[in-house]
């Protein structure tokens, strides 16, 4: 049987830098195949090229045995290609049904108005079996991020597609939502649709693809079928390397360096009392949702507090503004670098200094020189690839940007790390990296605490687990009792 | 992995800039070959000294826009410092002083848009166009709408002064261009400013005083609108409660010419002085070859939009 999608010998290079050498991709017709390499291995180029955003120096792309050129979105979408991608890219104003018929709208009389009523209704028709209690007229942006993703999976079936790329389409959604996309998958499957899936989540690629491609550096390491390939196998040839299993190590003291008292901020959090150990680990589990980040943004002073207070040593800092908890000790990591973490046009150095521009300035001006000597010094511990602090931060790779906000609160002397899921969106060589980082933080007597949703991460770390559900502290889980099952257990609302 | 080793940002910026000077030497080439005026030392002093106000309203009308806001009452702010500082000199209020007066109400100006900004929460382009207006009526309030003559001869033979051939108010402007460069390029207010302008949320979480670095932003861009109308008022001998009309659009032009983006974050001091260079020198050759007005102002908008065109061919991909 010929394939539904053969991508040969796919070159691409952007100045002097190429970033792909001849990639082949082959996706059968009803095949899950999952596209699989650390951040910069060239995964997103390939998508980009196959949706018709960038432009292949070399290559072929073959679909049911026909060859095709794609050179425009458009190209794409004739050839039945549609992609969903990380960042979902909707108009949240508009509704469901006018999402779905954006840029192919429905027309009547002779094209000059829009047929809203034919629009719903096959938005309807094509909404039914993927998900029925969406409303088609509802505003995208009052819709979860699950139903938003539903709702592009149905745009992709409006306009024929019979290739869908999925970019870590679970990044934002919980075990729940994630069992119902893989009954849609397997829904596009039977009815002969190939899906490319691309995810660093190891048990959902084994969970949803029969088989996938592993790229490296740029270039093809091999194809293999799934649930017959061991995972350190796999995780091996992505990474080039064999990956230490983490164990866990307790660097716990007696002194507690940080405690809440009675958090609250609206609905979002309610009356969160915590306490925290010079040198521990402690992380905050819970669904997506259930106030941890707020939680996490409370205790940084970013938001302000309805109620509670937040203690340092024993004394309250006020909060309301960032900068009164920084000086006592605080730095928050957030989940959404790009959007909350990065100055991306300024290099390495300046984004390592904001915290602390007065420790790098005399008399009013900054000591350049001694900021980059500084700012080598913390990005050689931590291993920024590629080692030169002069660039700028945003054309770094996720786990190095995250390796260099670690350094910014380093040069601040921060002694408590708020990290809000530190390795979301990093490839899992530099994961590992991120844990002994965290691990060496301990060890030299800081505090830290970590919201994550992935569980394994949390079984990495955690000296102690709180689970929060709807805006409180359901649970605390110590040394013996810290498994998937308990923090499951306690993170779902009872029905 | 990339070039050499030459810092990325660092060859980026000058990038800029050496593109910016190729766009005014190729003006200064084409008016050369039209007419024989245009390259001779007198000419050329002139050009600076009629681009010496503009650039003076530029010049913080830049940091305002790396800051990631805009000022559109930079005019009013010259008008009202204008008529205030002149009353008082023509009163007999010794002149440092009467200037000193002047600048404060410059920055007095730039503290009211500041505090709306920050504290108040409101858009900059929105308070600043409240500015626009509410200024020029204080200014023409107080005058009655005439001028204010009788500005005082030591004042006016400094603002016309040389030193060694260079106008005075080139020199003053060069002066604040220095100081400029350093505030953005070697002290921490000027970190703050690209911090807040790249990423205010960012640069919040990171400590960033982000309600200061804005409001020194404005006061900074008041203080040199009423630096720009010592000068004028000096050389022109009155102070008019309409001076300044248009000067803000004048400004944002030489600053995006420049290399400034509107959306905040980015933007070079040497940029925009070469930019204000350019809107001056299209303005002189032009008037020189006995060019309307109309096709003036035809040139000054060509030059804009083809400034940015080449901006956005040229730094493609990065886009916003």
């Amino acid at each position: 049987m010929t394939p539904r999608l053969v991508l040969s010998q796919i070159k691409k290079s952007f100045g002097p830098l190429q970033v792909l050498h001849g990639v082949t991709l082959t996706v059968g017709a009803g095949e899950v195949h999952g596209l699989l390499g650390e951040n910069g291995a060239g995964k997103s180029t390939l998508l980009n090229i196959l949706s018709g955003v960038f432009r292949a120096d070399a290559g072929r792309v073959e679909i049911d045995g026909q060859s095709r050129t794609i050179t425009s979105p458009r190209d794409a979408t004739e050839a039945g290609i549609a992609m969903i991608h990380q960042e979902l890219q909707q108009v949240p104003e508009l509704t469901v049904a006018q999402n779905m018929f954006l840029g192919a709208s429905l027309r009547h009389t002779g094209g000059l108005f829009i047929n809203r009523a034919a629009q719903e209704a096959e938005a309807r028709r094509l909404l039914v079996a993927l998900d029925p209690t969406i409303d088609v007229t509802a505003q995208i942006k009052t819709l979860r991020v699950a139903q938003r993703q539903i709702v592009e999976i149905a745009k992709a079936l409006r306009a024929k597609a019979r290739i869908i790329a999925m970019d870590e389409p679970t990044s934002s959604l919980t075990p729940k939502e994630f069992d119902r996309l893989v009954e849609v998958i397997r829904g596009l499957q039977a009815q002969g649709v190939s899906v490319i899936y691309v995810s660093h989540k190891m048990d959902e690629v084994y969970r949803v693809c029969q088989s996938a491609t592993i790229l490296r550096d740029g270039r093809l390491i091999g194809r293999v079928d799934l649930p017959q390939t061991p995972v350190e196998t796999v995780i091996e040839r992505m990474v080039g390397r064999e990956l230490a299993h983490g164990v866990h190590h307790s660097f716990t003291r007696d002194r507690v360096v940080l405690e809440t008292r009675g958090l609250t901020r609206g609905r979002t959090v309610q009356n969160a009392s915590l306490t925290l150990r010079e040198g521990e680990v402690l992380c905050i589990a819970g669904l997506v949702g259930s106030g941890r980040t707020e939680l996490l943004r409370l205790i940084a002073g970013v938001d302000a507090a309805d109620a509670g207070e937040v203690l340092v040593d024993g004394t309250a800092i006020a909060g309301g503004d960032p900068r009164r908890r920084i000086r006592a000790g605080l730095g928050l990591l957030p989940e959404e670098r790009k959007r909350d973490g990065i100055i991306r046009h300024r290099p390495v150095t300046t984004n390592i200094a904001l915290p602390a521009m007065r420790r790098f300035s005399r008399l009013g001006i900054i000591r350049r020189a001694a900021l980059k000597a500084r700012a080598e010094e913390l990005m050689r511990e931590v291993q920024l690839r590629p080692f030169d602090v002069s660039r700028p931060i945003g054309s770094f790779s996720g786990g190095n940007q995250q390796k260099a906000i670690i350094g910014r609160w380093l040069a601040a002397d921060t002694r408590i790390f708020l990290f809000d899921e530190p390795t979301r969106g990093i490839d899992v060589g530099a994961k590992a990296e991120i844990y002994a980082l965290i691990e060496r933080l301990a060890k030299e007597g800081r505090s830290i605490l970590v919201v994550s949703s992935e569980l394994p991460e949390v079984i990495r770390l955690a000296d102690r687990v709180l689970v929060m559900r709807e805006g409180r502290i359901a649970a605390e889980l110590t040394a013996g009792g810290i498994t998937e099952e308990n923090i499951a257990r306690h993170a779902i609302p009872a029905a | 992995m990339t070039a050499p080793t030459r810092p990325a940002f660092l060859s980026r910026i000058r990038f800029r800039d050496a593109g910016t000077l190729l766009g005014l030497v190729l003006i200064a080439v084409v008016f050369s070959a039209l007419t024989p005026v245009f390259l001779t030392t007198p000419n050329l002093m002139n050009i600076l000294q009629q681009s010496a106000i503009n650039a003076c309203i530029a010049l913080g009308m830049t940091l305002v826009i790396i800051s990631g806001g805009i000022d559109l009452s930079v005019g009013p702010v010259a008008a009202l410092s204008a008529v205030l500082g002149a009353a008082m000199m023509v009163a007999g209020v010794p002149v440092p002083l009467a200037v000193m007066a002047a600048l404060a109400v410059g920055l007095g100006c730039g503290l009211f848009n500041g505090v709306l900004i920050t504290w108040g929460g409101l858009q900059p382009f929105i308070v600043t166009l409240g500015g626009l207006s509410l200024f020029r009526a204080f200014a023409l309030i107080y005058t009655g709408g005439t001028p204010i003559f009788g500005i005082p001869e030591g004042f006016r033979a400094f603002t016309n002064g040389t030193v060694a051939g260079v106008p005075n108010p080139v020199l003053i402007v060069v002066v604040l261009a220095l100081v400029a460069w350093v505030v953005l390029n070697r002290t921490p207010l000027g970190e703050y400013m690209m911090a807040v302008g790249g990423n205010e949320e960012a640069a919040r979480i990171s400590g960033v005083p982000v309600r200061l670095t804005k409001l020194a932003a404005y006061m900074i861009s008041g203080l040199m609108a009423s630096v720009a109308a010592m000068i004028l008022i000096g050389r022109l001998g009155a102070a008019e409660p309409t001076l300044g009309t248009l000067w803000e659009l004048d400004a944002i032009a030489a600053a995006a010419i420049g290399g400034a983006s509107l959306m905040g974050g980015r933007g070079s001091i040497m940029g925009t002085l070469i930019g204000c260079v350019i809107l001056g020198a299209l303005r002189n050759g032009l008037t020189l070859m006995n060019v309307q007005a109309f096709y003036q102002l035809l040139a000054t908008g060509i030059i804009i939009i083809v400034a940015m065109l080449i901006d956005r061919a040229t730094s493609g991909k990065q886009g916003g």
